[in-house]
């Protein structure tokens, strides 16, 4: 019996069993090495994403943070300078208040003193027309001797003293 | 003289004759594979950064380009190695 | 001359035979099993080790190449084409340690271009229904019919051919080579009985047609399944 296949021939058994352990090293190579690679190749992909997720959210939670910071410091800032200008408007109504009533109290002190001063003229006015008048009456009885009645020389002498002192 | 056996000798005669003229079509992949890695070799030199794009996809169509000249090959093996003709001959 | 076909190693009952094809194969297969099953065994979520990465650089190469060619929706194609260029790969390279190579049978090559040539058939009948698939035959004219279906089969035939003719050329010009040099050192060196030239010189040629065109081949071959079976599912 021929021990050899001819050079260029197709054999039926060979083909079978080309089939079969095509089919079988398939199987082996994908239980063995592909499906185990694929699945670390997978789970790094996988922690690789959740690492980068896990960062983004980090990230995210940092700018809040920051935002809500930055508002807070402008909320103080507001409020601060709110204060600020509260006590200078504060300060401000004060001042004014003060110099008003320092102003008020100057003028009355003015205006008393002012008073005061028409008083003592009035006074002293009144006084020296009374001396004057005193001083005339005994200088005029002096002068007229005794048929002077002397409330009309009174009389007299006031109205005299009065236009001097309309007209001056 | 067995007549069978001259006629033997003729067919294998002629299929060794065969089989020489079957690798003839050699010539035609020859030229074709030539003329694609002289073009290969323009694409290169015209843009040196394809180098391994081009090298890559020039042996692929040289392959596949050859297959042709394989056919003639395959034919002569036949010829030489598992003569179909002889075996017609009866006896 | 004694350039032959594989050698019938076992015969069993039911004209069942066993060449050294088949008992090759299995070895090519225990090999790459140990192989893959020492890459892939234990692996941690850190690569520590070389072989990790070796292990993960080969495979994430593959599904680059098979994603590139095929699209993402085809990946799940990569472990059969992994297995099919390491299996055509080995088959060839095999020759390198003296083993019968084999690819230069043509009963395996074509049995892979038949599984090529079925799994594009089924895809194109699951994608257009059956009455599509047969229509598409008589496009654009019935005349042309057979044609069409000459050229179908011509695929797998072409693609088996292709395989087998490169590395059973290498198988024929190698062993032309060993005899040549056999009987070059029988006349040169008479008292040797040893044919000394045997020694290195076909070592050169191992590197090309063993080495280059075995692992060409196995990429082209690769490389045509994936084009049609993408093809066929788009």
């Amino acid at each position: 019996m021929e021990n050899y296949l001819s050079f260029v021939t197709i054999d039926l058994w060979t083909l079978i069993f080309t089939w079969g352990n095509l089919l079988i090293l398939f199987l082996l190579m994908k239980k063995l090495l592909f499906k185990p690679v694929t699945d670390i190749l997978n789970k790094r992909e996988q922690e690789v994403n959740d690492i980068y997720d896990n960062a983004n959210t980090t990230k995210e939670e940092a700018a809040n943070l920051k935002s809500e910071y930055t508002a807070k410091l402008a909320d103080a800032k507001n409020t601060a300078e709110q204060i600020i200008e509260g006590a200078v408007k504060k300060a401000q109504q004060d001042e004014e208040k003060i110099i008003k009533d320092a102003r008020f109290k100057a003028e009355q002190i003015i205006k008393r003193a002012e008073e005061n001063i028409e008083l003592e003229k009035k006074n002293a006015f009144n006084k020296l027309k009374n001396d004057i008048s005193g001083m005339a009456v005994s200088l005029a009885s002096k002068i007229v001797e005794r048929d002077v009645d002397e409330t009309e020389h009174h009389k007299m002498i006031d109205e005299f003293i009065d236009s001097i002192g309309e007209a001056s | 003289m067995d007549i069978t056996l001259i006629t033997r000798a003729i067919v294998l005669g002629a299929s060794a004759i065969g089989a020489g003229i079957a690798m003839i079509a050699g010539i035609g992949p020859g030229i074709g594979q030539g003329i694609a890695v002289s073009r290969a070799l323009e694409a290169i030199g015209r843009q040196p950064e394809c180098k391994g794009d081009v090298t890559t996809t020039m042996l692929l169509g040289c392959a596949v380009a050859e297959s042709t000249g394989i056919y003639s090959l395959v034919i002569a093996l036949i010829l030489i190695y598992a003569n179909p003709l002889v075996n017609l001959i009866a006896g | 001359m004694n350039i032959q076909g594989p050698e019938i190693y076992y015969r069993l009952p039911g004209g069942i035979h066993i060449t050294e094809t088949i008992v090759n194969m299995w070895i090519l297969m225990a090999v790459i099993t140990a192989v893959c099953a020492y890459l892939g065994h234990g692996l941690k979520d850190k690569p520590d080790s070389r072989r990790q990465v070796i292990a993960e650089f080969i495979v994430s190469k593959l599904y680059n190449m098979v994603s590139e060619v095929m699209g993402k929706k085809n990946l799940n194609f990569a472990p059969y084409i992994g297995t099919l260029i390491t299996l055509s790969a080995f088959g060839s390279l095999c020759a390198l340690i003296g083993m019968r190579p084999i690819t230069a049978d043509l009963s395996v090559t074509l049995a892979w271009a038949i599984v090529t040539f079925v799994m594009v058939q089924t895809f194109r009948i699951k994608k257009r229904g059956i009455g599509k698939y047969l229509k598409s035959f008589f496009e654009p004219t019935p005349v042309i019919a057979p044609l069409n279906i000459i050229s179908e089969i011509a695929n797998p035939v072409s693609m088996a051919f292709r395989h087998f003719g490169n590395i059973a050329s290498g198988v024929v010009i190698t062993s032309l080579i060993y005899m040549a040099l056999a009987g070059l050192s029988s006349m040169v060196i008479k008292i040797i009985p040893i044919p000394v030239l045997q020694l290195g010189i076909p070592a050169f040629l191992s590197i090309y047609f063993d080495l280059f065109t075995g692992v060409l081949q196995a990429y082209i071959f690769c490389m045509l399944t994936m084009v049609f079976v993408a093809g066929a599912t788009e």
